[in-house]
């Protein structure tokens, strides 16, 4: 990090765009590149679509091993050839496994897995800038992707070959090859991550033996993300296979499944980068709902427990999924969870962000929820008419006053009696109100004045000794002021001892 | 107050009310107008109170401002043939016409308001000019004397001959039923003593005070309402008043009602509900798109996925325990 100038010292806000501007650019400490003793060269094998069927195979495998020859892309001026020459092989294989049938001979599998080993498995490089945020900054992407994404494409298209058998397969895409598969979602460029997430779900696919491993992973790739790092970049991707899965339960769902979505998709609504994974984790939340609508009132009440209270966006983004998860409640269900769900909805629509009032009050555009609140319109409008009733008349945004009427008239319409009864009990509680306020200020002026005379009552004193001293002397020198004193004192005690007491209040304060 | 005096002012009152009765035969024509761009009906003109008395409570004026205003409007319609385009306009000019005699200054809301929150189509001058007509065909100057006022009396000659039981009188009630009547046209046919008097009958039969219903009887006998037409208007006030507090709810057109949202949550409401991208994976089954080679394996691998530990679902601890609440 470079000096930060005196001058920024003192604000204490650096801006961004100035840090960023100060800080040298450090390379990337290349992901893959490893230290050969000696340069590399790679001399072009012959086509594979030249050779004759029976040599195909082993120049197939020769490719594969020489592919295998990794290369710095950081330095963009060595190895041009030889990268070239990796680059053309690579597509040449993608092309291979993807037109050809009779490719997949059970020897090619541990050279094909190799060789993807070889290439995409890595530690990732640290980020080059620690304050990394997502929404606003652009990502580092891998400098080796023009090899890298080739390898990717060979990947999948292996998976979705005709040929493709599991039961070889598995012998070679275990629960190594998954591990360190789920860790490169972590990576910060977004074209990888999209090809992790498809080859993920193709493996998830085909390999029963693995579903179970690949969820409790992704358990703890959550579960870390939520409770100790609050970083990992593929928690989107991630969350857009579950999807699929979640799509997939069979009834009755597993006690398995139910904890997943309570013990991790929900605590899950607490991260601070919500926003770039908000959509995947709403759709989710809401399959759950779809497979078992008992789900409804744990699923609510969690999300009420986790309901943001000082990010305004995040609201937003809740209310966003309310709205989602009503538009599939059943009507047994929401009687469950009215009251609580209503008493937030109240409190969001007298929010002072206008977004989130206007969010909480567009729900009465939705027809399903109107009729919703209209089955049970005798509890729900206590609960919501306060907050309506004030923000009509308070809120700054006009647009809010506008959306309110809107309401107020949709829920005047559902049942005008209890909607008067309602108005008229507002009022009166207004105007208690009202008074109780007004006895408080007059009962703080009364004081006002008591003060003003007490003042004035101790200025009035010859001596301008404060009586109370005099009153509190019990050991009095017999001094002639102090005994005139005395006595006024002593008068005063005895026509009223709590003026003295107020007196010697104020004469205190005024210290 | 004075029994005496209050008496001899509803006798006054009672003397004044025919010059603010809507003209019959006008009532007659917007009742059985049919549903037409080139007239009032009566259902055009009932939606439009309802309008009125959503407008009224939202800015927090009082029944007599919403009294005011029908009868503003019903006298107005009477007399003149409009047309429905029109009808916003008149409506809400009565209503501004009303609130600026009863309520104070500082409670008035400004015209512009009053347009923007009524999702109306006409501009402040245009309004302006209506109340000048208006007021210049109904000769109105500030006061009317309408079943509110009446009412307001019924109510304090009630609590003179106060027992302990005459507390139960609400007149905010006695408001609020009066505002249900006077959204249905047919009321307003009424004699506003005479419809007053039905309002307050039916509401100390519901109470069941037999002291009561003597002094309404009373009140009767000295305005020499007609049996007859006192008990038909009760009837109907019965019948209104049992829809209006019937558990069965009318739907709100919230259709009619514009929803002005700002950009942003404008564009947050489009952007969700994308279609995955993702094909379903069936939970005790293959890929459905690669059924080909599913039959295979099913045999081969089966025993495998149920057999190994840690490929079971159901084995072992699924969540380290101490994570675990």
């Amino acid at each position: 990090m470079s000096a930060i100038s005196a001058s920024e010292k003192v604000d204490g806000f650096t801006r961004k765009s100035v840090r960023k501007a100060q800080k040298q650019r450090r390379s990337q400490g290349s992901s893959q590149f490893r230290t050969q003793s000696a340069p590399v060269e790679l001399s072009p094998l012959p086509q594979l679509k030249d050779a004759p069927s029976t040599e195909q195979q082993e120049l197939f495998t020769q490719k594969l091993q020489q592919c295998c020859t990794l290369f710095d892309f950081l330095d963009s001026v060595t190895d041009l050839k030889s990268k070239e020459v990796k680059r053309a092989t690579l597509t040449e294989l993608v092309d291979y496994v993807s037109t050809n049938r009779g490719v997949l001979v059970e020897n090619a599998y541990p050279e094909i897995t190799n060789m993807i080993s070889t290439n995409i498995f890595r530690a990732l490089p640290p980020s080059d800038n620690p304050d990394f945020d997502p929404e606003e900054d652009e990502p580092t992407l891998e400098a080796a992707w023009p090899h890298i994404q080739l390898v990717y494409e060979f990947l999948l298209r292996f998976l979705e070959n005709p040929d493709f058998q599991p039961s070889i397969a598995k012998r070679y895409i275990d629960q190594r090859f998954v591990l360190q598969l789920l860790e490169l979602f972590d990576s910060e460029d977004p074209r990888e991550r999209d090809f992790l997430k498809t080859i993920l779900h193709r493996i998830y696919g085909k390999f029963l033996g693995l579903r179970a491993f690949i969820r409790k992973q992704i358990n703890n790739i959550f579960l870390k993300f939520i409770y100790e790092t609050e970083h990992f970049n593929g928690v989107a991707e991630l969350l857009e296979i579950l999807g699929s899965i979640i799509n997939g339960f069979a009834l009755p769902l597993k006690a398995e499944h139910k904890q997943f979505l309570m013990k991790v998709l929900i605590p899950l609504h607490t991260a601070k980068g919500l926003a770039l994974f908000h959509a995947q984790l709403a759709y989710c939340v809401v399959q759950f709902l779809e497979k078992d609508p008992t789900l409804t009132e744990p699923v609510i009440r969690g999300l009420l427990k986790f309901w943001p209270k000082t990010c305004s966006q995040k609201e937003v983004m809740f209310l966003g999924e309310i709205e989602e998860i009503l538009d599939v409640i059943e009507p047994t269900q929401f009687k469950k969870i009215q009251e609580p769900l209503f008493k937030q909805i109240a409190r969001c629509v007298a929010n002072p962000h206008f977004q989130v009032a206007e969010r909480a009050l567009y729900f009465w555009n939705n027809e399903y929820i109107l009729s919703l609140i209209e089955e049970n319109i005798d509890k729900i409008l206590p609960i919501m008419f306060g907050s309506l009733y004030k923000i009509s008349k308070e809120h700054w945004n006009q647009t809010i006053v506008a959306l309110v009427y809107n309401v107020l008239k949709a829920l005047m319409e559902m049942n005008c009696p209890l909607f008067d009864e309602l108005t008229s009990s507002y009022k009166a509680e207004r105007q208690k109100e009202k008074m109780k306020e007004q006895e408080r200020n007059e009962l703080w002026k009364k004081l006002d004045e008591l003060k003003v005379s007490r003042a004035s009552m101790v200025q009035n004193n010859s001596h301008g000794v404060p009586a109370v001293l005099n009153n509190n002397n019990s050991n009095n020198n017999n001094n002639e002021n102090q005994e005139n004193s005395n006595d006024a004192g002593a008068i005063m005690a005895d026509k009223d001892p709590d003026v003295t007491d107020a007196a010697s209040g104020s004469a205190s304060c005024a210290k | 107050m004075d029994a005496v005096r209050l008496m001899k002012e509803l006798k006054v009152n009672c003397e004044q009310e025919a010059d603010f009765l809507p003209k019959e035969t006008g009532l007659n024509l917007i009742v059985s107008a049919q549903q037409s761009s080139s007239q009032i009906s009566a259902r055009c003109r009932d939606t439009k109170v309802e309008d009125l008395w959503s407008l009224t409570s939202f800015f927090g004026y009082s029944a007599r401002t919403f009294v005011l205003a029908v009868s503003l409007l019903d006298r107005f319609l009477a007399m003149m043939r409009v047309q429905p385009k029109h009808l916003s306009c008149i409506s809400l000019s009565c209503l501004h016409m009303a609130a600026r005699v009863t309520e104070e200054e500082c409670d008035l809301t400004p015209v512009d308001e009053l347009i923007r929150i009524g999702q109306c189509r006409f501009t402040v001058s245009d309004l302006c000019r209506m109340e000048k007509i208006i007021g210049e065909k109904l000769s109105f100057k500030s006061k009317a004397v309408t079943a509110l006022t009446f009412l307001q009396l019924y109510h304090q000659i009630t609590l003179t001959h106060a027992t302990c039981r005459m507390e139960t009188l609400s007149l905010e009630k006695l408001e609020a039923q009066l505002k249900a009547c006077l959204c249905r046209i047919s009321f307003s046919k009424a004699k506003p003593s005479v419809l007053a008097l039905a309002l307050l009958r039916q509401e100390m039969e519901t109470i069941g005070s037999e002291d009561m219903l003597e002094i309404a009887f009373h009140i009767q006998r000295h305005l020499k309402v007609p049996d007859a037409e006192l008990q038909r208007w009760s009837e109907r006030v019965a019948r209104r008043l049992s829809d209006y507090a019937s558990p069965k709810c009318s739907k709100p057109n919230h259709r009619k009602l514009q929803w002005i949202v700002s950009r942003r949550t404008a564009q947050s409401l489009h952007s969700h509900r994308s279609v995955p991208e993702l094909s379903t994976i069936p939970e005790d089954g293959w890929d459905q798109s690669e059924s080909e080679d599913s039959s295979e394996d099913l045999l081969s691998s089966g025993d495998e996925a149920l057999s190994s530990s840690l490929g079971s679902d159901a084995e072992g601890a699924f969540f380290p325990l101490h994570l675990g609440r």
